[in-house]
């Protein structure tokens, strides 16, 4: 048995944009074992929402949980809390939270490429993409009011309407972004540093991605067909020009492209979205008190967002369980550092786009 | 959503039955508790390509009985195992108290006489 060394990254280190540990088994540089310790920012979410709120604050509560995927964790307790008042939302008030969901996913790709780039030493592209990525949050600081916690989704509808200005601020700074994601792709597929450099890094298999349960992108960059979009009924993500995006390579250089391509494809949906807004009220009356469990799956940037709530008919839930994409993701990523160069150990990391905020919420 | 009851000494039967991880996705575990020392231990699964197909196999348990692992069936399962054993304070095989929850923590911060 040849003799291994442990080698630690993190909690803090200089790769990483929250804490994590992995302690990594080592054969010399390659890596052959992987521990991770996951839960330096729990904060009692789940245990909050069901003490501390009515479930009318929870959607508030909720959003706290990640400053990235805000949109996507009010969305889902929304539709969890909506689905046990017997309530179902109009087509404009879907199509407004579809907008805000892809405009999310588009500004969450742009960092976690930034962060690729950066990882080969691409300071200046990263600099580059989220300079690109302002377009995007403005967008949806003009329409919801704020850069990171968007307060936007309420049960019953949203807070703020979409007025023929920010239609207008959609289109122009959407456009303006597509030219941008252009020029991105051919740095991503031709650039050596950035394409070879990533090729055959941290790859995990089809075969992998089934076993462990991959989601997301990560799944998808692999060539598992599953994306909750399509998966769910509801959201009409078909009438909005949605695209299935799937990858073989299963790699970094695999998951960059795969991000850029679904990009492109919610720059069209966006589009779409604002262009076709039907007509209704933004936000309607509910009625009652949440009784029973419901279960609501939303595609969060990194992969399917769960979540369950369950009510008695008070204005105090009984529980509300949450699980998040990386939290899923973790088991896959494990897997994917066995045999890797400990020296790529942070490039794979930050192509998994993790965060760990929501996964110890 | 379907829900198919089970019972802890004929779960792994039950899910090994079930479970194609290349026909259904695993969501997680998940516990609520019901109040009176019972337990609702829930496994999660979600159907590839299909729309809002989602199974959830439960078994009522109490706060004591050791809970069988689902790792030789499921490897992804360890984190929510130990997500589990942190909240509810229950014994799962193999997962270790930790995951979320310090040494001085409060203990079992989802049960309800917490």
């Amino acid at each position: 048995m040849k003799k291994t060394i442990q080698i630690p990254l993190g909690s803090q280190h200089i790769s990483l944009l929250e804490p994590i540990r992995f302690k990594f088994e080592c054969e010399n540089e390659k890596i052959v074992g992987v521990d991770a310790d996951v839960g330096f920012v729990h904060r009692g979410v789940e245990l909050a929402c069901t003490r501390d709120f009515e479930f009318k604050q929870v959607g508030y509560v909720v959003a706290r949980v990640c400053g990235l995927c805000a949109i996507t964790h009010s969305l889902s307790y929304t539709l969890g809390a909506e689905k046990l008042l017997g309530f179902e939302a109009n087509g404009r008030i879907k199509y407004l939270r579809m907008l805000m969901v892809e405009l999310d996913r588009i500004h969450s790709h742009m960092l976690c490429l930034a962060h690729t780039a950066e990882n080969a030493g691409f300071e200046a592209l990263f600099m580059q993409i989220m300079a690109d990525r302002e377009l995007v949050m403005d967008i949806q600081e003009a329409i919801s009011g704020n850069r990171i916690q968007f307060d936007y989704i309420a049960i019953g509808g949203v807070n703020r309407d979409l007025t023929p200005e920010l239609e207008a601020l959609v289109h122009k700074n959407l456009e303006e972004l597509s030219g941008r994601i252009s020029k991105l792709r051919e740095l991503f597929e031709g650039n050596w540093s950035l394409s070879l450099r990533y090729k055959g890094t941290g790859a995990i298999t089809l075969d992998q991605a089934y076993a462990y349960n991959a989601l997301g992108p990560l799944a998808r960059a692999a060539g598992l067909a599953t994306d909750v979009r399509v998966e769910s009924g509801d959201f009409p993500y078909e009438a909005v020009g949605y695209e299935m995006i799937l990858e073989s390579g299963g790699d970094i250089h695999a998951r960059n492209i795969l991000r850029l391509r679904e990009i492109v494809n919610s720059i069209s949906m966006c589009r779409n979205i604002a262009a076709n807004l039907p007509e209704g009220e933004i936000l309607e009356k509910t009625k009652g008190k949440p009784k029973g469990e419901a279960v609501v799956r939303v595609e969060a940037p990194r992969g399917e967002l769960f979540y369950l709530v369950r009510g008695n008919g008070t204005n105090t839930l009984e529980r509300v369980r949450i699980k998040t994409p990386t939290f899923s993701g973790i088991p896959a990523m494990m897997e994917i550092f066995k045999g890797s160069q400990y020296a790529d150990a942070p490039a794979i990391l930050a192509s998994f786009d993790p965060c760990m905020s929501c996964t110890a919420k | 959503m379907t829900k198919i009851e089970t019972t802890l000494p004929t779960l792994l039967d039950d899910l090994g039955r079930f479970y194609d991880p290349k026909a259904w996705h695993f969501l997680t575990v998940n516990g609520v508790d019901l109040g009176s020392g019972t337990i609702e231990l829930q496994w999660i699964f979600s159907k590839y390509g299909a729309k809002d197909e989602v199974v959830i196999y439960y078994a009522l348990s109490d706060y004591d009985t050791p809970v069988p692992s689902v790792v030789p069936l499921i490897p992804s399962a360890f984190l929510g195992e130990r997500e589990i054993v942190d909240m509810f304070g229950l014994s799962v095989e193999g997962a270790a108290r930790g995951l979320y929850l310090d040494e001085d923590s409060r203990p079992h911060p989802l049960r309800r006489e917490s």
